[in-house]
């Protein structure tokens, strides 16, 4: 019984180091086409509809290119420790440029510095990071903050009591939109915060916090940082009258301002198919093009009928933006593309 | 020469080292395991070299002290949901208490740190033996106690900590780089240090003892409600060193980091480690390469190509796999005594 025992092990052993032997012999490195580039992708919030969207564009432009021969992602619920391991990661698979969404604004930049001296360059979406080598391609959030808490401190004649309600704390976006909403409040003396919170962009999380602002307390306007058609909902969940509010661009918010009666409200345009912009800039920059280190698309409010109609897409996801070919940057020239959300090799 | 034949000698020679593998085929088989994946990796990607294998190493020492805490107070017949929180706890305090002190107050700050997490986790041990409600009702609580205190130590992200303390655990100032061997250092006097304790002294055999039987624990003349206690007690301080690995990775704290999910992620390192969930059995140095490889199935799924999303399903199904397979292991070993 014990020589039973002894030869599984010594088998086990030998199994194992052959395995170990052969995995190290067929090492063999194809580093790809001189012509074609593999991009990398870093996300840490996964089941959000905006960062979904987000990297469907990245892998539309990249198709659309036709010189990308794959899109690596890095893409898992994290915090900022996970994303430096995660673009560490990537740097060990070898991509030429690495698109990110920043978990922090300043704690990836030594990681950042780290992909550019080993000549990859690193572009940040969506968010600002303060790596001096990173390229920056964004929304302007501060507008974004500033334009929508103007919107709505106007339609309430410059008076009342308004909920804030916020994205993911500690975000560099949210951070800067918090910068125009201060900015914006700063003017109206007459607007006074009651309800300030973080939805963390989770819909639910947004829908259980209206709930609770319209069933404990009066508020004469709404500001969501984007997480708005699930707040609508829970105004007929509550059963109480429809206060001004601003929310995105999101197709599911578009259709409530066009359908609903008696609600007022403003998208604040905020395309997550900027993350399509990321991938072109990646690709210009490793094409040789001459690429400057800041892109920022300009938001704009949403609130005719005629604007409304002119962005809404039937059918599609919820929580999905209905802005995606985003021009003159992008080569792809369909929705469908981002839709279909198809990358090269897929 | 005796009249001992040449071949009894050989026997009498190898049947300890055929016992040692006996006992020790686990933690060998996981280490092996380990530099498999390494071995694997390294051919699935363009380089492979310091750069590499410091990330691996460095980013890695957070979810291995973890499981190592885990594992003490497994081991000694509890289990502890709390460690999450208690990372998180640690990582915040570290960071709001250290930003803009010099490196030899950040050492102050961090055993200070290390001790109050080992007060407060024998608390927490301390409350289950007393109250008789079961570990996992009562850590649950510690759990969103110590993240909740985490938001109020630092509401919003930040804080900071010294070059020193950043090079202490990642071999560089800026927390990336080609050193591996300080997180190593860190890790190997840490788990040495438990690992001793654990095997050769009384009080850390009586974790076995009164983590596989408690009633034959008590005959014998031990005090499993303080041996308990002491684990819980041993097994903060390493959630709260894990803490402190984070904080020195990123280089500030971030209080909605979710605990919760850290604490599944070093249930499932112990289980891959070997430590029976029932208590009494397994190793700490086994748990080490079982943490690693924990965290090093991202990077390899995505050099394979498999969307990370998918790690969690395989890393479940890991479980399961261990599980089973060390269901299988005794039931044969017991059919066969």
């Amino acid at each position: 019984m014990s020589k039973k025992t002894k030869f599984p092990a010594w088998r086990l052993l030998t199994v194992l180091a052959v395995f170990a032997l052969i995995a190290a012999a067929c090492g063999g490195d194809d580093e790809g086409g001189d012509d074609t580039f593999t991009l990398g992708v870093s996300n840490t919030l996964v089941g959000n509809a905006w960062r979904e969207q987000m990297i469907c564009a990245i892998k539309a432009e990249a198709l659309a290119r036709g010189n990308v021969d794959e899109v690596v992602l890095q893409n898992r619920n994290t915090d900022v420790a996970g994303q430096i391991a995660d673009i560490q990661t990537l740097i060990s698979q070898g991509v030429d440029a690495i698109i990110i969404n920043p978990a922090d604004r300043s704690a990836l930049d030594d990681v950042i510095a780290e992909a550019d001296a080993q000549g990859i360059p690193v572009i940040s979406v969506d968010a600002p990071v303060t790596a001096p080598e990173a390229y920056f391609v964004s929304n302007n959030q501060v507008e974004y903050g500033e334009v929508g808490a103007r919107w709505l401190f106007e339609t309430l004649g410059g008076e009342g009591k308004v909920a804030y309600m916020r994205g993911l704390d500690g975000h560099p976006a949210d951070t800067d939109r918090d910068t125009g909403w201060v900015a914006a409040l700063a003017e109206y003396p007459g607007i006074e915060v009651v309800y300030e919170n973080w939805t963390g962009w989770d819909p639910s999380v947004g829908a259980q916090q209206a709930l609770e602002i319209l069933t404990t307390m009066e508020v004469d306007g709404i500001w969501t940082s984007g997480i708005d058609y699930t707040v609508v909902e829970q105004f007929a969940v509550a059963g109480v009258d429809y206060v001004p509010i601003v929310g995105a661009d999101n197709n599911a918010f578009i259709e409530q301002l066009m359908n609903t009666s008696g609600l007022v409200g403003a998208g604040v345009s905020n395309p997550p198919s900027i993350g399509g912009v990321g991938a072109a800039i990646a690709l210009d920059i490793l094409e040789g093009k001459d690429v400057s280190q800041e892109t920022l698309l300009t938001p704009v409010v949403l609130d005719s009928m005629d604007e409304l109609e002119g962005v809404y897409i039937p059918d599609l996801t919820a929580g999905w933006s209905s802005y995606m070919v985003i021009e003159p940057y992008v080569t792809y020239s369909d929705a469908q593309a981002v839709i279909d959300c198809k990358g090269p090799g897929e | 020469m005796t009249s001992t034949s040449p071949d009894a000698l050989v026997a009498g020679t190898q049947a300890p080292w055929r016992r040692w593998l006996r006992r020790h085929g686990w933690t060998l088989g996981v280490w092996l395991l380990l530099f498999l994946l390494i071995a694997y990796y390294a051919t699935l990607i363009p380089r492979f070299g310091a750069f590499q294998v410091a990330s691996i190493v460095n980013n890695a020492t957070p979810l291995v002290f973890l499981a190592v805490a885990q594992a003490v107070i497994v081991i000694a017949g509890g289990i502890d949901l709390g460690v999450g929180g208690m990372l998180v706890l640690s990582s915040v305090t570290a960071a709001r208490l250290m930003e803009g002190q010099p490196f030899g107050v950040t050492i102050v700050l961090a055993v200070l740190i290390l001790l109050a997490a080992a007060v407060i986790n024998s608390g927490v041990g301390w409350i289950i033996t007393r109250s008789n409600v079961p570990d996992i009702v009562i850590t649950l609580g510690s759990l969103y106690v110590f993240q909740g205190l985490a938001l109020a130590v630092l509401p919003n992200p930040g804080g900071g900590t010294s070059e020193g303390f950043r090079w202490l655990f990642t071999g560089s100032d800026t927390g990336i780089g080609t050193n591996p061997w300080p997180a190593a250092v860190m890790m190997t006097v840490a788990v040495a240090a438990v690992a001793w304790w654990m095997g050769k002294t009384r009080s850390g055999l009586s974790l076995y003892a009164a983590g596989s039987d408690r009633t034959a624990a008590f005959l014998s003349g031990i005090n499993a409600d303080r041996v308990k206690i002491m684990a819980y007690a041993v097994g903060g301080a390493f959630a709260a060193l894990a803490g402190l690995a984070n904080t020195a990775i990123a280089g500030r704290g971030n209080a909605t980091t979710v605990g919760g999910n850290l604490t599944l992620n070093s249930v499932a390192a112990i289980v891959l480690g070997g430590v029976a969930l029932t208590g009494g059995i397994g190793s700490a140095i086994a748990v080490v390469p079982a943490g690693i490889i924990l965290f090093f199935l991202n990077p390899i799924l995505t050099a394979m190509g498999v969307d990370p999303s998918s790690a969690q399903v395989i890393q479940g199904v890991l479980i399961v796999f261990v599980m089973a397979a060390t269901g299988i292991i005794e039931w044969r070993r017991r059919r066969q005594a």
